[in-house]
C-alpha cells in the first residue's frame, strides 16, 4: 500500500495542473478541487490507519534512500496529513460556499483553485518529506501559495501586510537554505534517516550551530517569540478562508519540522532549555498581545501566537509525555484555531465588520452562530472537557514529570496563559455576543453552504474529545517512536545501508 | 429496575439530554416545561434515595469506564454517602427550584429556552461532580459548573452588571480552578494515580504533596467563595433569583465544601491544612456575616450569609475530627435546604412588591403571611433554633469542637472563637433579613396593598417543602446520625460524634443559648451597629484588588505589546538576523574553532569574480536609484554562475545566466511603473544599526562556511550517482538525471512553485479576471489609444494606412510594429528578432532534448523560450507579444504541470514507484534506434511550466502594464522616467 504516500501530494498538483487549463470554467474547477481535496482525505486516513502497524516509505522514482527523496509516512506524518486534509477540505467547501455566495463567479479569480492546490499539495509534502532539502521545497510550495492567496483581490491593506509576510517568510527561507548547505557540507548527506545517523557522530560544535540555524528558520515560520510579530500584522488582513487555512496549517508546519528535526536529527535535546525559555515568552507575550486587541482577527492571530508557545513547551521537554502532549495539541489547535477564524468570516458576514466595538448582540440574532463560536473559543480556553483542555492537561503532566525548575515554571506559565485566554476569549464573546450592537446590524442571513463546514469543523473539533482515548494513545505512539528514532531510520534504510529503491541493483554489474 | 452502575451514567445523560432538549421543549410548552425538566434532576434524588440502605452498608454503586488511559483518565463514578447526600441536595433542590422556575418567570419573558437548557446543563455538571471518583474528572465537572453558572449569572445580556458579575465568576472560579489542577497534575504524578478513592486512603506526602494540597484548597476556596476569593459570590446575585437559590443553596460554591470533605480524610491532619482551613474559613466566618449586617438587598445580605456560612462548612468538614465532620455534614443538608428557602421566599418577595432593598419594604407579613412563616422557619433553622435542622447540626458542631478532635488544641480554641464569633453575627444577620423583608417599619410607609402580588402555589410550595424540611429532618437527628456517620467516621482522628435534638443541660447548650442572646442584642442595636459600619471601611476590599488587576494587565499588555508589535518590517527582519548573529553565531564563536588553514582552490579568477561580486553588492545597497540597484543586482547574479563555471557545473551557470537575464528583463519592466529613485532613505542612526546588522551577519555566515566543513566525516551519498544515473536512469548529464529523476519529486514541487508565482503576479496585475484582453494586432485600432511610449495619441494615426499592410505579411519584419509609435520602432531591433527569434526557439528544443546527456534539460529550455517571447515583446510591443503566443499561459502552466505530475502517477498505476523512469530502446522507420526514457516526458512538463510562467510574466508586467499605462494616460515606456520628469505615480502604489 506504498503506492498511497505520494498521492497527498502528486493529486492536488495534477489537479492544480488541471484546474489551470479550466481557468475559464469555473464549475470545473471547483468539481476538481473537492474531488482532489477528498481523494487526499481518503488516502490520508488510509494512511492513519497503516502507519499505525509501521512507518510506509516510499523512494520516489526507485532511487534507494539516501540518494533519491524518501517519503516517509510514519504516524506523526499521517495524523498532520489527515487532520489537514479534513480541515483543508472544510476551508474549501466554505470558500466555494463564500464565492457563490458573492456571486463572484469570475473573480476572486480563476488562480485560486490551483494557487489552494499547491498549498495543500505543500503542506503535505513538508509532513511526508524524508529529506531535508525536499522539506525545503514543500516549505516553497505553501509559501509561494500563501503569499498569492494573502493578496487576493490586491486591496492596500492586502499588499502592504502580505508584504510584511512575504520578506519575512523569504528571509526564513534564506536561513533554512544556509542551513541546508552547511548541513550537506558537515555530513554529505540530506536524507533525514540517514542524517540521524551522521548527525551524531560529528563535533558536537558545528552539530549544535546546524541545529540553531534550523531552529531559526523553522521558529520563523511557527512563529515563535521574538521572531512572531509578522503573523499578527499579516494575516488578519487576508479573506476569512484563507487566514483560517494559514492559522490552523501553516504555523504548524513550522512546528511539525521542529518537531521532526529535534527529535529525529538532534536527539541530544540540547537546546532544549533555550526551546523552553522562548516557549514561555511566546506563550506570554502572545496572549498579553491579544488582551489588548479590539479586531476579533487579530486577537485570534494573538492567541495562535501564544498558543504556538504551549506546542515548543511540549517539544522542549524531549519526553514521550512531553511529545505526545504536542502531538495532540497540535491537532487540537489546527481544527479549532481553523474553526474559529472561519466563524470569524461568519462573524464578519453577519456583522459586516469583526471590529469588537462595532459588533454586538449576536447571540440574540443568531444563536447558531454562537454556538459555532462558544464551544470551540472554550476549546481554545482550554475549558474542559474540550479537546484544548486534554492537550493541556497533558502538558502539564509532562511538565510535571520533568520536574525541573525550568519546566514547573512553565507549567505555572501554561496555566497563567489558559487563564488569559479565557480572559481574552470572554472579553470577545461579551463584546460581539453579548452586549447590545452600538448600531444596528445590517440584515442579513448566512448561506448555509457556509455555515455547514463550518459547523463540520467545530464538530470535528468536539470529536477530538469524544475519540480522545484512541487518539491520544495514537499521538503516544507516535512520540514513542520519534524518540526512538528506529522505526523511522530503518524503515527507511530497509536494506541495511541502502532503501527500497531498485536503483542500486540496475547499478550493479555497469562499469562507474 | 436498572442496573444500579449504569443508572447514574443514564442520570448523566438524561441531563445533557433534557438539557439540549430544552429549548425545543420550552417553545412547545411554554414555561410549563421547567415542570418536564424537573423531573431529570428529580429522579436523580429519587435514585439516590433509593440506594440509600446500599450506601449506608458501604456498598453504594460503583462505575469505572477508560476514556483517555495515556493520560490516566477514566471515568470513575461511585455514590458513597458524601456524594449519596450531594446527589440528595443537588437533584432535590434542583428539582424544586425549577417548579419554581416554572411559576417565577413571566410567560412573556424571553430567552426561557437558553435558560433551561443552561439550568439542567449546570445540575447535570453538579451530579457528576460529585459522584466522580477521579480527580481530572472531577475537575472536568467543576469546569462545567463555571461554565453553566457563567451563562446563568449573565442571563439579562442586556444589563452591564449581570455581564460583568459573569465574567467575574468565571475568572475567579477558573483561576482557583487552574491552580487546583496544577495541585492535581502534582498529587497525580505523586501517588500514581487520579483515583480519588486510592489517593485518600494512601496520600502522597512530602512537600510536593502538600504544594498539592495547599493548591486544591486553593482552587476549593475560590469555588465556595472563600474569603479572600468572595467576591464573586456577591455580584453573582444579578443572575435570576432561581439561579441564586441553587448556587448558594447546593451547586457550585458546595463543589469546594464537597471538595474539602472529600479530601479531609486523608490530608487533615498535615499542618498546611489545617492552618489554610482556619485562615479561609474563620475569616469567611466573621467577614461574611459582619458584611451581611451592612447589606440593604436581601439578596446580598443572604449571599454574604453564605459566604459566611460556607467558612463554617469548611471548617467543620476540614477541622479533622469525626465528630465535627458529622456535624459539618448534617449542615451542610441543613444549609441547603435553608438557604434554598430563603432564596425562593426573597424572590418572592421581590416579584410581589417589585423591591429587595429592605429599606423600602414595610409591613410585608401581613400581604404574605403564609411567606413570611416560611422565611421564618428557614431563617429559625440557619440561625439555630431549635429544633431545627441547624440547630442540631450546630449543636454537635459545639460538642465536637469543645471536646476537641486528634487536632492540636490551639486549633481547637481558634475554631471554638470563629465559631461562636460567626454565630453570634448569623443571628444577628438572620433576624435582620426576617426583619428587613416583612416585618413593619415605623419609619417606612406600606407598600400599596394593590401592588402586591399574591404568589401562586407553584412559587411557594418549592420554598415550604425546604423550609419545613429543615424542622422534619431534625425530628429524626436518630436517621440523620445513621445515614452521614459513615463517612465522617472514614475521618482519621476523633471520637465519632452524634446528632441529637436534645442534648440536655451541657455546656454546649449553654454557649448556644449565650450565642443567640448576644445575636440578639446585636439585632437589638442594629442602627448603632450600621452606623459603625458605615463609618469602618475594611482595609482590604477584595473587588477592588480585582477590578485594579484587571486594568493594570490591560495597561502592562499594551505596553509590552507595543514594545515588540512594532509594524515594521525592518525590525522583524532585523530580529530574525540578530537571531541568526546571536544564536548559531553564539554557538559557533563559543563551541567550535576555525581550520588550521583555509585553502583557496579556486585561485585567482575565484578571486577575481568574489571581488567583483562584493564590489556590486556594496554599490547596490549604497544606490539611490533603482535601475542602477537591480542592474548591480544583475551583476552579483552572473558573478555566481561564474563560481559555478569555474567549480566545473555548466549546467548550473547556464541556468543561472538565464535566470540572471529574466530577472534583470521582469525588474525593468515593473521599474516602469516605480519612482525612478528609492524613496525614504532612513534616518543615519538606523543606517548605522543596519549596516551592522548586514556585517554581523555576513561575518557570521561566512565563519559557518569556513568552520562547518572540517565536520565531514563520510563521503558524500552523491558518490554513488553517477552510476545509477546512467544505469537506472539512463543519462549521462548527471545535473540532468538528478533534476529529472533522482529528485523529481523536488523538481516536481519546484515546478508547481513557478506556477503559484505566475498565478500571482497575474492576479495581482489582472485584478479581476486574468482571462482578458490578449489582443492581436488585427485587432489594433490606431489612435484609439496614446500611443506608447509618448503621453498623447498618435497625431500621425492616419497617415500611416492602417488598412494596407493587412494580410501583407511580407512587407513586414515584426506585424506588432506598427501599433508602436513610430518613434520607439527600430527596424534593426525588429530584424535582428525576426532572424532569432525561430533560432532561438529551435535552440531551446534542441536543449530540451538533449538535456540528459549533454548540459541543458527542460529548464534551460524553458527559459530560453522565454527569452525569446521577451525579445519579440521589446521589439514589437503587447500586440506581437500575443501574435507570437497567442496561447493562454494559464494553458501551458496548467497543462505543465499535469504532464510532470501525470508522468509521476502513470508509475504507481503500472505497479513501479512514483515518477519512477523507465527506458525504451525502439527503432522507429526512418529514424533509426530511439533511446526513449520516460523521464523525458516529465522535462517537457518543466518546459512548458518556464515557457508558461514568462509568458505570464510578460503579459502581466509587460503587455498587461502596457495596457493600463495607455488607459491611464501615464507614460509608460522603457525610458520614460530618464526623459522626463517622473510623473507622481508613487501615491498610486
Amino acid at each position: 500500500m506504498t503506492w498511497l504516500v505520494p498521492l497527498p501530494v502528486i493529486l492536488p498538483l495534477a489537479g492544480a495542473g488541471l484546474a489551470l487549463t479550466m481557468s475559464r470554467h469555473p464549475r470545473a474547477q471547483r468539481v476538481i478541487s473537492v474531488v482532489v481535496l477528498t481523494l487526499v482525505l481518503v488516502a490520508a486516513v488510509s494512511l492513519l490507519g497503516l502507519a499505525d502497524r509501521g512507518p510506509l516509505v516510499v523512494d520516489v522514482g526507485g532511487w534507494a534512500a539516501p540518494v533519491g527523496i524518501s517519503l516517509v509516512s510514519d504516524r506523526l506524518a499521517a495524523l498532520m496529513l489527515s487532520v489537514s486534509a479534513a480541515v483543508t477540505l472544510c476551508v474549501l467547501l466554505y470558500s466555494l460556499a463564500q464565492g457563490l455566495a458573492d456571486g463572484d463567479e469570475e473573480a476572486p479569480v480563476a488562480i485560486y483553485h490551483p494557487t489552494y492546490l499547491v498549498l495543500v499539495a505543500g503542506v503535505a509534502n513538508t509532513f511526508l518529506s524524508g529529506d531535508l532539502f525536499n522539506l525545503y521545497v514543500g516549505f516553497e510550495m505553501l509559501l509561494l501559495a500563501s503569499f498569492v492567496l494573502i493578496t487576493l483581490g490586491g486591496t492596500a491593506a492586502r499588499i502592504r501586510s502580505g508584504s510584511i509576510y512575504v520578506v519575512v517568510a523569504i528571509a526564513s527561507s534564506l536561513v533554512f537554505v544556509v542551513a541546508i548547505a552547511l548541513t550537506y557540507s558537515a555530513t554529505g548527506t540530506l536524507n533525514l534517516a540517514h542524517l540521524a545517523q551522521r548527525l551524531p557522530e560529528i563535533d558536537p560544535g558545528i552539530a549544535l550551530v546546524l541545529q540553531l540555524l534550523l531552529l531559526i528558520a523553522f521558529s520563523v515560520k511557527a512563529a515563535v517569540f521574538p521572531m512572531s510579530a509578522w503573523l499578527p500584522d499579516s494575516y488578519p488582513t487576508a479573506p476569512a478562508p484563507v487566514t483560517a487555512v494559514f492559522a490552523g496549517l501553516l504555523t504548524k508546519v513550522g512546528i511539525y519540522a521542529i518537531l521532526r528535526t529535534q527529535t529525529l536529527l538532534f536527539a541530544e535535546g540540547r537546546a532544549d532549555e533555550l526551546l523552553m525559555t522562548a516557549a514561555l515568552i511566546t506563550m506570554l507575550v502572545g496572549i498579553l498581545g491579544a488582551v489588548v486587541q479590539n479586531d476579533v482577527k487579530r486577537l485570534l492571530s494573538f492567541t495562535l501566537v501564544s498558543h504556538v508557545g504551549y506546542m515548543i513547551f511540549g517539544i522542549s521537554l524531549s519526553s514521550q509525555a512531553g511529545l505526545a502532549a504536542a502531538i495532540f495539541y497540535v491537532i487540537h489547535h489546527i481544527t479549532v484555531q481553523t474553526s474559529l477564524f472561519l466563524v470569524v468570516g461568519l462573524i464578519e458576514r453577519r456583522g459586516g465588520t469583526t471590529s469588537l466595538i462595532r459588533l454586538g448582540g449576536l447571540a440574540r440574532v443568531a444563536p447558531l452562530l454562537a454556538i459555532l463560536f462558544f464551544v470551540p473559543a472554550m476549546s481554545l480556553a482550554g475549558i474542559p472537557p474540550f479537546s484544548g483542555f486534554l492537550g493541556k492537561l497533558g502538558l502539564l503532566q509532562a511538565g510535571v514529570a520533568d520536574g525541573s525548575l525550568l519546566a514547573i515554571v512553565l507549567v505555572i506559565g501554561g496555566v497563567a496563559v489558559s487563564l488569559l485566554t479565557l480572559y481574552v476569549i470572554i472579553k470577545a464573546w461579551n463584546q460581539a455576543f453579548v452586549q447590545d450592537a452600538p448600531d444596528d446590524l445590517p440584515d442579513t442571513t448566512l448561506p448555509r453552504g457556509m455555515v455547514g463546514p463550518t459547523a463540520a469543523l467545530v464538530a470535528l473539533g468536539l470529536t477530538l474529545t469524544f475519540l480522545a482515548g484512541p487518539l491520544y494513545a495514537y499521538a503516544d505512539r507516535a512520540a514513542s517512536d520519534l524518540l526512538a528514532q528506529s522505526p523511522y531510520v530503518d524503515s527507511v534504510f530497509s536494506r541495511g545501508d541502502r532503501g527500497v529503491g531498485e536503483s542500486p541493483e540496475a547499478a550493479e554489474g555497469t562499469p562507474p | 429496575m436498572l442496573c444500579s452502575k449504569s443508572t447514574l451514567l443514564v442520570l448523566l445523560l438524561a441531563h445533557a439530554a433534557a438539557a439540549l432538549g430544552a429549548p425545543t421543549l420550552v417553545s412547545w410548552l411554554g414555561r410549563r416545561a421547567f415542570l418536564v425538566l424537573a423531573l431529570v434532576p428529580g429522579s436523580a434524588a429519587a435514585w439516590a434515595l433509593g440506594q440509600t440502605a446500599a450506601v449506608t452498608s458501604g456498598e453504594g454503586p460503583t462505575m469505572t469506564l477508560s476514556w483517555i488511559p495515556a493520560l490516566g483518565i477514566d471515568l470513575a463514578f461511585r455514590l458513597d454517602t458524601l456524594s449519596w447526600l450531594m446527589v440528595l441536595l443537588v437533584g432535590g433542590v434542583g428539582a424544586l427550584v425549577l417548579v419554581y422556575c416554572s411559576a417565577y418567570f413571566s410567560p412573556a419573558s424571553g430567552n426561557l429556552g437558553r435558560f433551561a437548557a443552561f439550568f439542567v446543563g449546570f445540575a447535570g455538571a453538579m451530579l457528576g461532580l460529585v459522584t466522580s471518583d477521579n480527580l481530572v474528572q472531577l475537575y472536568v465537572f467543576w469546569e462545567l459548573t463555571t461554565v453553566f453558572s457563567y451563562l446563568l449569572i449573565g442571563h439579562y445580556t442586556t444589563r452591564k452588571s449581570s455581564r460583568r458579575a459573569a465574567t467575574k465568576a468565571i475568572l475567579v472560579t477558573t483561576a482557583g480552578g487552574l491552580v487546583m489542577l496544577i495541585g492535581i497534575v502534582l498529587i497525580g504524578d505523586l501517588s500514581g494515580t487520579y483515583s480519588i478513592t486510592d489517593i485518600v486512603a494512601a496520600p502522597p506526602t512530602g512537600p510536593v504533596a502538600v504544594t498539592a494540597v495547599v493548591l486544591l484548597l486553593v482552587g476549593a476556596a475560590s469555588k465556595s467563595a472563600l474569603v479572600p476569593l468572595h467576591f464573586w459570590l456577591p455580584a453573582a446575585m444579578a443572575a435570576p433569583t432561581p439561579v441564586s437559590a441553587y448556587l448558594h443553596a447546593a451547586a457550585m460554591v458546595k463543589a469546594g465544601i464537597y471538595l474539602v470533605a472529600r479530601l479531609a480524610p486523608g490530608y487533615a491532619g498535615l499542618e498546611a491544612w489545617q492552618l489554610m482551613i482556619l485562615v479561609l474559613g474563620g475569616f469567611s466566618l466573621v467577614m461574611g456575616g459582619y458584611q451581611a449586617l451592612r447589606q440593604h438587598d436581601l439578596k446580598l445580605l443572604l449571599a454574604y450569609g453564605t459566604v459566611s456560612q460556607l467558612g463554617l462548612l469548611a471548617i467543620l468538614l476540614g477541622a479533622g475530627s469525626r465528630a465535627t465532620a458529622l456535624a459539618g455534614l448534617a449542615l451542610l443538608g441543613a444549609h441547603a435546604m435553608f438557604k434554598a428557602s430563603l432564596f425562593l421566599v426573597v424572590g418572592l418577595v421581590d416579584a410581589a412588591t417589585g423591591t429587595r432593598d429592605l429599606r423600602n419594604l414595610s409591613a410585608i407579613w401581613r400581604r404574605l403571611p403564609v411567606t413570611a412563616v416560611m422565611a421564618a422557619l428557614a431563617m429559625a433553622s440557619m440561625i439555630g433554633l431549635p429544633p431545627f435542622a441547624g440547630f442540631v447540626a450546630k449543636e454537635a458542631a459545639l460538642e465536637s469542637l469543645l471536646h476537641g478532635g486528634a487536632s492540636p488544641a490551639w486549633l481547637d480554641i481558634a475554631l471554638l472563637v470563629a465559631f461562636v464569633a460567626g454565630s453570634v453575627l448569623t443571628v444577628a444577620y438572620g433576624l435582620r433579613l426576617w426583619w428587613g423583608a416583612f416585618a413593619t417599619k415605623a419609619t417606612i410607609p406600606e407598600i400599596e396593598p394593590v401592588r402586591v402580588i399574591r404568589p401562586p402555589l407553584l412559587l411557594l410550595a418549592p420554598a415550604a417543602l425546604l423550609a419545613v424540611g429543615g424542622l422534619a429532618v431534625a425530628v429524626l437527628p436518630g436517621l440523620g446520625d445513621q445515614v452521614l456517620s459513615p463517612y465522617a467516621n472514614t475521618y482519621p482522628a476523633g471520637e465519632p460524634g452524634h446528632l441529637t435534638l436534645w442534648p440536655g443541660l451541657t455546656p454546649a447548650l449553654v454557649i448556644s443559648l449565650g450565642m443567640l442572646a448576644a445575636g440578639v442584642g446585636l439585632f437589638a442595636i442594629r442602627d448603632r451597629v450600621e452606623r459603625w459600619q458605615a463609618t469602618h471601611q475594611g482595609p482590604l476590599d477584595a473587588d477592588n484588588v480585582y477590578r485594579r488587576t484587571l486594568r493594570g494587565l490591560d495597561l502592562f499588555a499594551a505596553d509590552l505589546t507595543s514594545l515588540f508589535q512594532r509594524g515594521s518590517l525592518p525590525f522583524y527582519l532585523g530580529i530574525v538576523l540578530l537571531m541568526v548573529v546571536i544564536l548559531p553565531g553564539g554557538a559557533m564563536a563559543l563551541g567550535t574553532s576555525l581550520p588550521d588553514r583555509i585553502s583557496l582552490r579556486g585561485g585567482v579568477p575565484q578571486l577575481l569574480v568574489g571581488a567583483l561580486v562584493v564590489v556590486a553588492t556594496i554599490l547596490t545597497v549604497r544606490s539611490r536609484r533603482r535601475l542602477k540597484a537591480v542592474i548591480l543586482t544583475g551583476i552579483t547574479g552572473y558573478g555566481t554562475a561564474m563560481l559555478f563555471f569555474l567549480y566545473g557545473a555548466p549546467d548550473l551557470a547556464l541556468d543561472q545566466v538565464l535566470v540572471e537575464t529574466i530577472t534583470l528583463v521582469v525588474f525593468v519592466l515593473v521599474l516602469r511603473r516605480l519612482p525612478a529613485y528609492f524613496s525614504n532613505r532612513p534616518l543615519a542612526a538606523d543606517r548605522w544599526v543596519r549596516l551592522g546588522i548586514g556585517i554581523a551577519v555576513a561575518v557570521t555566515v561566512a565563519g559557518f562556511a569556513m568552520v562547518v566543513p572540517q565536520a565531514r566525516l563520510e563521503p558524500p551519498v552523491s558518490a554513488a550517482l553517477p552510476q545509477e544515473a546512467v544505469a537506472f536512469g539512463g543519462g549521462s548529464n548527471v545535473v540532468n538525471v538528478i533534476l529529472v529523476d533522482v529528485r523529481a519529486w523536488d523538481t516536481m514541487g519546484e515546478i508547481s512553485v513557478l506556477v503559484a508565482a505566475a498565478t500571482g503576479i497575474a492576479s495581482l496585475t489582472f485584478l479581476r479576471s486574468r482571462t482578458r484582453d490578449s489582443r492581436r494586432p488585427r485587432d489594433h485600432v490606431p489612435g484609439e489609444l496614446p500611443v506608447l511610449g509618448l503621453g498623447d495619441p498618435d497625431p500621425m494615426a492616419p497617415l500611416r494606412r492602417p488598412g494596407t499592410s493587412s494580410g501583407s505579411r511580407s512587407q513586414e519584419w515584426l506585424r506588432g510594429g506598427r501599433t508602436l509609435a513610430p518613434q520607439r520602432r527600430s527596424v534593426v531591433f525588429e530584424v535582428t528578432t525576426r532572424m532569432l527569434y525561430h533560432t532561438m526557439l529551435v535552440f531551446a528544443i534542441w536543449l530540451l532534448f538533449s538535456g540528459h546527456n549533454a548540459p541543458g534539460g527542460g529548464f534551460a529550455a524553458g527559459l530560453i523560450t522565454g527569452l525569446a517571447l521577451a525579445v519579440r515583446y521589446l521589439a514589437g510591443g503587447r500586440y506581437e507579444l500575443a501574435e507570437a503566443a497567442p496561447l493562454h499561459p494559464g494553458l501551458l502552466l496548467g497543462s505543465g504541470l499535469f504532464l510532470a505530475t501525470g508522468s509521476g502517477l502513470i508509475p504507481i498505476l503500472l505497479g513501479g514507484e512514483v515518477l519512477q523512469t523507465a527506458i525504451f530502446d525502439l527503432t522507429v522507420p526512418l529514424i533509426g534506434e530511439v533511446h526513449l526514457i520516460t523521464s523525458t516526458f516529465f522535462d517537457i512538463g518543466v518546459y512548458l511550466v518556464v515557457v508558461g510562467l514568462m509568458l505570464d510574466v510578460l503579459r502581466s508586467l509587460g503587455a498587461e502594464i502596457d495596457r493600463q499605462g495607455e488607459a491611464t494616460g501615464h507614460d509608460s515606456d522603457l525610458v520614460g522616467p530618464a526623459l522626463e520628469p517622473a510623473p507622481p505615480l508613487r501615491d498610486r502604489l
